[in-house]
């Protein structure tokens, strides 16, 4: 990389303050024409604050831009595509039921008099995708699409648009291992093409994959900057977590061995009435972590709703306890000693409208201690509430507060303190540590290690493969509404995990392997 | 727009002011209207409070109407207090049905509430007015009613002047339950809860459909409790069409109040108050009454639109927060 070449992004002294909370402070940025930037920090560290600042999306209190060393104010992303910005975001922005070209050239479509030239944006479509290998059919529709292809089409959304910059917010995170290794070489491709890419992650492993240079940033402040020679992993992690991280956790092995949870060829349907869980049937004991792993969207969500009782198997049984609770209603699985904490925390896992003291005792606001009478004790309430906030270290202005305004990490608190604190014996939780940071996720594993101690069988899902290989005693992959394989934590690798999790590998043997016992101590 | 018509406004204001509640018969009067939006304002709330768009009060108030009347036309021989509990059981049970019966559909084949609700008012008030001008009608009244009921079963009227009763009394002992209800009760927490979030009310082991079927009973049972209080208090018999829209009205009520008690009792107050004015402007003036209902539709706008401006200038900061939060958890 040429150290001389001009600056395609120069952001100086950027400072946004979101009412209470300082987002970015005083933070440089500097991207080279034609370089692979690597954006790195914890989650919080003002990472997406500052891309968003750069789209137009945020307007910064303080600091300026020069993008091709031409100063800029950038009111919105309508300008900053102008300006050739492009970003891809988080979640894709695309309209399922049409075709990629369609959604390529939403917004900006080539005109014939008064209709679209279908012919030129198919070819339009075509030429950007052979020119920077972004292998893609343009006929097909998006809904049929994978996630990697779809972010595949997000990439050339910003290229029709002619953007010379291209912003990838986290683009691994929905990714396979394979996708994002197909994903590096296509942003190795953009930028031999001439495109200049800042590349958003907080995975140590991208930043050695793809970094020409990177920018650190921790509670909200630049830490630093690494360039090509002096990129390794120990750098990266020290500048972004201000400290060694602990990496392992540590295991005392289990006293107890009972089999808690056990299903047998469960088979139920998803929303549209597609077999979203095929045949499944696995056991988990007392004191034992089993992870599903998997991309999301091969019924994990469905297996775990049927699970726990919100949705309905079409066939197969399952038990708690020894007791056959399929197809029973949510409050009879409950009933067993089951605790479920969903993957939807906003929309199903908590009431955000209603107070921290109010979630943390719903469901179980008809025990008697509860009670005077016919009425609610809230002041027995209010103790039990801050109680918990404590022992989870709930971070609230008050247990009055509502729900809405703790942050991601305290929210999901929140919910393990309302369904670990009544000693359950069956722990279900479907990506416990989404959106969370370093520091919670670290609180919310000890929680989860602690229940685990005290005999409870815990079933996790998990899309992060790291999180899978750190608390699992046994892991098993779903693929397309099956168990594909199960893995001892401590022989397999991430690589073979994933060889399973996109279907390539399966084993043959799993309705067998679900009968027996294996112990990993 | 007094002006246009000619009148003095000053004139017209202090009036439905004196009116409504600047004399001891002007305020028995505004209190006496008030009494049936209180009611149909609870209706809703509970309704909406729980998550149910149940616009069927009016209706449902109907509904409650006919069977106290009937309760208190045909059951003879029981003391006062006796007949007339009987009589409000009878509209609570009435008009609890007429709800619980679209909590059904809705509940169990996930047909609209709106629609049915709506197709229930028509349905309950035709029904009524059927029932009061064949079978229960008495030989040469002119309009189609039922008898009078009974003097067991009148509620005790304060004034001579006023047709204010004992209902008000029972419009604020409902208004003082449903606070305690849904604050210190654990199935109001739930009502509560499920109107807030139901996703999270199943997932937390919350039985949604049979408490969603409880809530458009009691919200029905309000209703008809109000069309009661009406026929035992006010008119003495089921008259049809006697509603002048109290359950649409009830509508606005809660919306207005945010569904809160002290708010219902308050907008309840309010509508009452501009109704009797209104009249007595048109004693007065030449100002038509009608004129306090444009008067009311401004308020509503007005608040309407005050209330959009807190819910922006709060959504707007709430994003800039959110995304603020987003960004650092």
């Amino acid at each position: 990389m040429n150290t001389s070449a001009p600056l395609a992004v120069e952001m100086k002294g950027i400072t946004k303050i979101f009412s209470t909370q300082v987002a970015n402070e005083n933070v440089d940025l500097d991207v080279r024409k034609g370089e692979i930037h690597c954006l790195v920090g914890e989650n919080g560290a003002g990472k997406t604050t500052l891309m968003n600042i750069l789209y137009g999306l945020i307007h910064p209190d303080e600091g300026e831009i020069n993008i091709f060393g031409h100063h800029v104010q950038i009111q919105n992303p309508m300008q900053a595509s102008r300006l050739g910005i492009g970003m891809v975001h988080q979640h894709f922005k695309l309209v399922e039921s049409y075709t990629v070209t369609e959604n390529v050239i939403l917004g900006l479509e080539p005109r014939k008099s008064l209709f679209i030239d279908r012919e030129a944006a198919y070819q339009a479509t075509r030429d950007i995708s052979a020119q920077y290998g972004l292998a893609v059919n343009p006929n097909a529709l998006i809904q049929d699409l994978p996630v990697g292809v779809r972010q595949r089409v997000e990439i050339l959304k910003t290229l029709y648009r002619g953007s010379n910059i291209i912003i990838l917010d986290e683009p691994t995170a929905v990714l396979t291992p394979q996708e994002s290794i197909d994903l590096f070489k296509t942003v190795e491709h953009l930028v031999k093409g001439g495109k200049t890419v800042i590349f958003i992650t907080h995975k140590v492993k991208e930043v050695m994959a793809v970094a020409d240079r990177v920018t650190v940033l921790r509670h909200a402040k630049k830490v630093g900057i690494l360039e090509r020679g002096d990129i390794t992993e120990a750098a990266i992690t020290t500048m972004m977590v201000g400290r060694e991280m602990m990496l392992a956790l540590e295991k005392k092995p289990s006293q107890h061995h009972e089999e808690m949870l056990c299903l047998h060829g469960v088979t139920a349907k998803g929303d549209r009435g597609n077999l979203a869980v095929k045949n499944v049937s696995f056991n988990c004991r007392c004191g034992e972590i089993v992870t599903i792993a998997g991309v999301e969207g091969n019924g994990q969500t469905e297996l775990v709703e049927t699970i726990t009782g919100l949705r309905k198997a079409v066939s197969g049984d399952i038990t708690i306890n020894g007791k056959s609770i399929v197809n029973h209603s949510p409050a009879e699985v409950r009933a067993t000693g089951l605790a479920h904490v969903p993957a939807d925390r906003i929309s199903i896992g908590l009431c955000v409208k209603e107070k921290v003291s109010e979630n943390l005792i719903a469901g179980k606001h008809t025990i008697k201690d509860f009670q005077k009478g016919i009425f609610l004790d809230w002041k027995k309430i209010k103790e039990y509430a801050l109680q918990a906030v404590k022992e989870f270290d709930i971070r609230t202005s008050s247990e009055e507060d509502l729900v809405q305004n703790l942050s991601g990490g305290n929210m999901q608190k929140v919910v393990l303190a309302r369904e670990l604190l009544f000693q359950s014996k069956l722990l279900v939780a479907a990506s416990p540590t989404r959106g969370v940071d370093v520091a919670a996720i670290e609180a919310i594993h000890q929680q989860v290690l602690k229940a685990r101690e005290s005999g409870c069988a815990i079933l996790v899902v998990s899309t992060d493969l790291d999180e899978v290989l750190q608390i699992s005693d046994r892991i098993l992959v779903m693929y397309n509404g099956e168990i594909a394989g199960e893995f001892n934590p401590n022989t397999t690798t991430k690589e073979e995990l994933g060889a399973y999790m996109i279907g390539i590998l399966r084993q043959e043997n799993m309705i067998k392997s679900a009968s027996m016992v294996i112990t990993h101590d | 727009m007094i002006l246009l018509n000619g009148d003095n406004p000053i004139m017209a204001y202090s009036t439905m002011l004196q009116r409504s509640v600047g004399s001891v018969s002007g305020l028995a009067s505004t209190l006496a209207v008030a009494t049936p939006y209180i009611f149909t304002g609870l209706s809703v709330a509970v309704a909406f409070r729980t998550g149910l768009d149940n616009i069927g009060s009016e209706g449902q108030l109907y509904m409650g109407a006919m069977a106290g009347a009937l309760v208190g036309i045909y059951l003879k021989g029981f003391p006062a207090v006796l007949h007339i509990l009987l009589a409000i059981t009878a509209g609570v049970v009435a008009g609890g049905i007429w709800g619980w019966i679209f909590g059904w559909l809705k509940v169990k084949i996930k047909v609209d509430l709106v629609v049915t609700t709506i197709m229930g008012n028509y349905l309950a008030i035709l029904f009524t007015s059927y029932l009061a001008n064949y079978p229960f009608k008495p030989p040469r009244a002119p309009i189609g009613s039922t008898y009078f009921v009974v003097d067991s079963a009148r509620l005790l009227r304060f004034f001579d002047f006023s047709t204010l009763n004992s209902g008000i009394l029972v419009a604020i002992l409902m208004l003082i339950l449903y606070h305690v209800f849904f604050n210190h009760t654990k199935t109001g927490f739930e009502w509560k809860t499920i109107g807030l979030n139901h996703f999270f009310a199943r997932y937390i082991g919350m039985n949604v459909p049979r408490q969603k079927l409880w809530a458009m009973f009691i919200s029905g049972g309000f209703a008809g409790m109000g069309g009661v209080i009406e026929v035992l208090g006010v008119q003495g018999r089921f008259v049809q069409n006697m509603s002048p829209g109290y359950g649409y009205d009830g509508i606005l009520v809660a919306l207005l109040a945010g569904n809160s008690a002290p708010g219902i009792f308050a907008v309840a107050i309010l509508f009452a108050a501009l109704r009797i004015g209104g009249i007595g402007v048109e004693q007065v003036t030449n100002v038509p009454s009608e004129l306090s209902q444009v008067l009311r539709a401004v308020i509503i706008l007005l608040v309407a639109a005050q209330a959009g401006i807190f819910y922006f200038a709060k959504a707007r900061r709430k994003k800039q927060h959110d995304l603020g939060n987003t960004v650092r958890s």
